[in-house]
């Protein structure tokens, strides 16, 4: 258990300024009032039990410097996509933007950030601290011809980025939000991205977390689905020495649809940590989670998921699993898969299973002449395939397959 | 009946009042209300304990003073006054019964009323029966025949005076008094309990069986178990309550620990079924109870719990499996309904090689109840191959209960194998049209299915407690069980 001696939050604070983006007062003073006295929280917290901050709270971040517009190109993974480049205190929007897509910069536009719940010091710093953000808007009718990518580079020093997304009714979009990391920098980034998804849009988020070992990634997911939408987001941790998604579904419309899906594949001594909520506010709807991880070396995956089914929310269908495969000794996962349920014309199941590689698969491949090394590769890429699905997007697939391919010597 | 619903069920189960609901009025020996040194000094010397205990006692009071209540389980009560309690309530007579016929006719009465009578006990069953009442063990049987054998059972502050190196060497090894808030209470005032030690290679013959019962008005029970098998024992160990009817809530805070050496065997059953509270949450028996048993190697623990009463129920019985090739398992059917709120589930916590674990847990939720399950599976770094199966069930009667689930798993070695599944939902339609179309009536149906739907647990139950099982279940929820 460790204890922070002095409080070490207030010079991780001291150089950060006011936002710039227009949240409303009353969640600024929400955030002003949680923040007062409080230090990092320890692992006695039960939402940082599993996550050591001292490492962040010690760290020694480089100074912030801004790339120019070519050296962020470098960094986007779709080659055909509306790509706004998300670099400290520069964004960069796309020009020629079909009828129907709109894209502001927040800080110019009056945000439509409504009320939302944070559960955590960061969640309050970004509502004071916010220095920049976008905010999308998609027509109702209108499908998307092309996906939204959204890179965002970390170069140095500590950013708070928060994005809105309005996505009217029955549209259809795909967004792919690609996080990386400048070489030889050290930083921290706290990312919070409000959808709001209306009725019978179809939404999928897909989630690159992509960055370099001394990155500090912070996540915040809030959604609000209406009535018969279909919303997905897809988490898949490639590459960051610590990484925290926090994400939050709240299902407000009948018939509506989550799916929450996460893959993440560790080594040396990176921490990944994911918690969900799905609350399912109302009657009729389904929601599936599938995350699957495998942790090598050092690494520790956290996987908090829960399930939250109001008394009004009858004939709710949820479904949550949680999957991972251990590589080495001293890899530890923590699962902890909840349901919290006050309706009773539900059908809720979660499962989480930690494991190795069956040695009955390896063997039966082993006898067809498979080495090893191969027949390991060929069953992890196996397992991670059910997360895996959800990706459609060709060049992504091919983007995230050589990176695991390279970080783990796997030859796919 | 044949229209019997699903709602009227619902309906019924609100209406259900506690049949075991009467006060005993025996005279009761109390001390003073509060919590200080000098009443723990008192306690102490009214048990005539030897000093090291008073040290562990006041030890434990001083520990549990610095600690503060804990509010992470999900459940919501009116804290208790630790200072409006009397610590200690001894039935008048203080000698010990030569014979049972000696035993107050009053306190007979009262056990005939819970259906333990003990010369049926004796007489039909075989079971030895530990019989606590307001705790000052009554009478003991079958005492000769386990001596023979060599086991010790008697009540605890028997075996304080009688074997005190055995209690002194085992006691506070599994719960700590700085374990938890109300391990550390318990520490400090515990009154009496049980005591049980199989010695090495003994089998013991019979199930062993405490009754606990809480009496006489304002006083909190503070049970201390101890169950120690020596290498090589097996015994199976049966525990069950009842509580009278009454306003205010009560406090019980016990804690069991048992300690399996190498290839020992314990089996441990517990029948709970403690005063709810009535139809609007009023009274009923707070009940915060740590339980946990530690298995060397080859050793196993079988924890069985069917859990019906209590207002507020907080327990957890865990294994620390830290033997090799030991073996853990925890099989419990929890039901709450009107007001009651249950938070129990269990620990795994596997240290050695080969270790093994099974959780098997059945939630049912009536009436405006919340129900969860709450445990932690931990692989520590050594425990190669161990493997765990845990399976949480729930069942929903009503749109106004809650059932929920909180289980943690942590894994720190690759070739564990853990396995967690749950899975929420009310009585399957279906499954009631199927019965229904059999000709089998609602009422029957819906019975068949809960019955159905908890044989796991109960299979494990044995057989003499079964039965009294499977009574509790149909009281608790009557028109569905049985």
């Amino acid at each position: 258990m460790e204890t922070l001696i002095s409080n070490k939050l207030l010079p991780f604070v001291a150089d950060l300024g006011p936002t710039k983006l227009q949240v409303p007062q009353s969640l600024q003073a929400a955030a002003q009032a949680y923040l007062q006295g409080q230090d990092f929280p320890t692992t006695k917290a039960e939402r940082f039990k599993y996550t050591r901050l001292a490492k962040l709270a010690n760290a020694q971040l480089s100074a912030a410097h801004q790339l120019d517009a070519a050296q962020l190109e470098q960094y986007g993974i779709l080659t055909d996509a509306y790509t706004i480049y998300v670099n400290n205190d520069q964004i960069l929007i796309p020009q020629n933007l079909p009828v129907g897509l709109e894209i502001h910069l927040s800080t110019q536009e009056a945000g439509t950030f409504h009320e939302a719940s944070f559960y955590d010091i960061f969640g309050a710093l970004n509502i004071l601290h916010a220095q920049n953000g976008v905010s999308i808007a998609l027509a109702k009718n209108c499908t998307l011809d092309k996906p939204i990518q959204i890179v965002q580079v970390n170069s140095g020093g500590k950013s708070f980025y928060r994005h809105h997304f309005n996505f009217g009714a029955n549209s259809e979009a795909a967004i792919y939000f690609v996080s990386k990391q400048q070489e030889q920098t050290t930083s921290f980034s706290h990312t919070h991205l409000q959808y709001e998804i209306a009725q019978d849009a179809r939404i999928k988020i897909f989630k690159l977390q992509d960055t370099a070992q001394n990155h500090f990634d912070f996540n915040e997911d809030r959604a609000q689905q209406a009535a018969k939408s279909h919303f997905e987001i897809n988490t898949l941790t490639l590459d960051g020495s610590f990484v925290r998604n926090d994400t939050m579904v709240a299902v407000q419309g009948e018939h509506a649809q989550t799916y929450l899906n996460g893959a993440y594949w560790l080594k040396e001594e990176q921490h990944v940590a994911n918690y969900t909520t799905i609350d399912h506010q109302v009657a009729n709807c389904e929601s599936f989670e599938t995350y699957k991880g495998v942790a090598g070396d050092k690494a520790t995956a956290v996987f908090n998921g829960k399930v939250f089914v109001r008394k009004d929310a009858q004939k709710t269908n949820a479904y949550q699993s949680n999957a991972n495969v251990l590589l080495s000794e001293n890899a530890s996962v923590n699962s902890k898969p909840e349901l919290e349920i006050y309706a009773d014309d539900v059908k809720c199941s979660h499962g989480s299973t930690t494991g190795q590689l069956d040695e009955n698969a390896l063997f039966y491949l082993r006898a067809r002449g498979l080495s090893a090394a191969s027949a390991k590769t060929l069953l992890l890429q196996a397992f991670m395939e059910d997360v895996l699905t959800y990706v459609k997007h060709e060049e992504v697939l091919a983007y995230v397959q050589q990176r695991i391919a390279e970080r783990f010597n796997w030859n796919y | 009946m044949s229209n019997y619903t699903e709602n009227e069920l619902a309906k019924d189960l609100e209406n259900q009042e506690y049949k075991f609901g009467f006060v005993t009025d025996i005279e009761a020996d109390t001390v003073p209300i509060g919590l200080n040194e000098d009443i723990i000094r008192l306690i102490s010397f009214k048990k005539n304990e030897p000093e090291w205990l008073l040290n562990y006692r006041l030890k434990a009071f001083a520990i549990w003073q610095e600690m503060t209540e804990p509010e992470w389980a999900h459940v919501q009560y009116q804290k208790p006054d630790f200072q409006a309690i009397s610590y200690y309530s001894a039935p008048k007579q203080t000698k010990k019964y030569e014979s049972w016929d000696d035993v107050d006719p009053e306190m007979k009465e009262t056990m005939k009323k819970l259906g333990i009578s003990m010369e049926e006990q004796q007489r039909l069953t075989g079971v030895a029966v530990d019989f606590v009442m307001d705790s000052v063990s009554v009478a003991t049987s079958f005492k000769e025949k386990l001596s023979e054998l060599g086991i010790i059972f008697c009540s605890f502050s028997d075996a304080v005076q009688e074997h005190p190196e055995l209690v002194q060497k085992y006691m506070g090894t599994v719960v700590p008094s700085t374990d938890n808030f109300y391990a550390a209470l318990n520490g400090a005032v515990f009154t009496d309990g049980s005591f049980c030690y199989i010695p090495k290679g003994v089998r013991c013959p019979m199930e062993l069986s405490t009754y606990f019962r809480i009496n006489a008005g304002g006083t909190g029970q503070f049970e201390r178990t101890l169950v120690v098998a020596d290498e090589g024992a097996y015994v199976s160990y049966l525990e069950g309550c009842t509580a009278p009817q009454r306003d205010e809530n009560q406090l019980h805070a016990a804690v069991v620990e048992l300690i399996a050496l190498n290839d020992a065997e314990i089996k441990y059953s517990t029948v709970q079924n403690w005063y709810p509270g009535d139809k609007q949450g009023k009274g009923g028996v707070f009940n915060f109870v740590t339980k946990r048993g530690i298995c060397e190697a080859n050793a196993k623990i079988s924890w069985t719990q069917v859990e019906t009463g209590s207002a507020v129920t907080w327990k957890y019985p865990s294994c620390i499996l830290k033997g090799d090739n030991s073996v853990g398992e925890f099989y419990s059917v929890a039901v709450t309904n009107n007001y009651q709120q249950a938070d129990t589930g269990t620990k795994m916590v596997h240290l050695g090689k080969n270790t093994k674990s099974t959780i098997i847990s059945k939630g049912i939720s009536a009436g405006k109840s919340q129900n969860s399950y709450r445990g932690l599976v931990q692989i520590y770094k050594g425990a190669q191959n161990a493997r765990n199966f845990s399976q949480c069930d729930s069942l929903l009667m009503t749109d106004e209960c809650g059932a929920h689930t909180f289980p943690y798993i942590e894994c720190k070695n690759p070739s564990a194998k853990i396995e967690h599944e749950a899975t929420t939902s009310k009585i399957g339609e279906d499954q009631l049209f199927y019965c229904m179309q059999r000709g089998i009536s609602e009422e029957k149906a819906i019975s068949l299915i809960v019955n159905g739907y908890c044989k796991e647990v109960l299979n494990q139950l044995p057989m003499e407690f079964a039965v009294e099982a499977q009574k509790l279940l149909a009281i608790s929820l009557e028109g569905s069980v049985g």
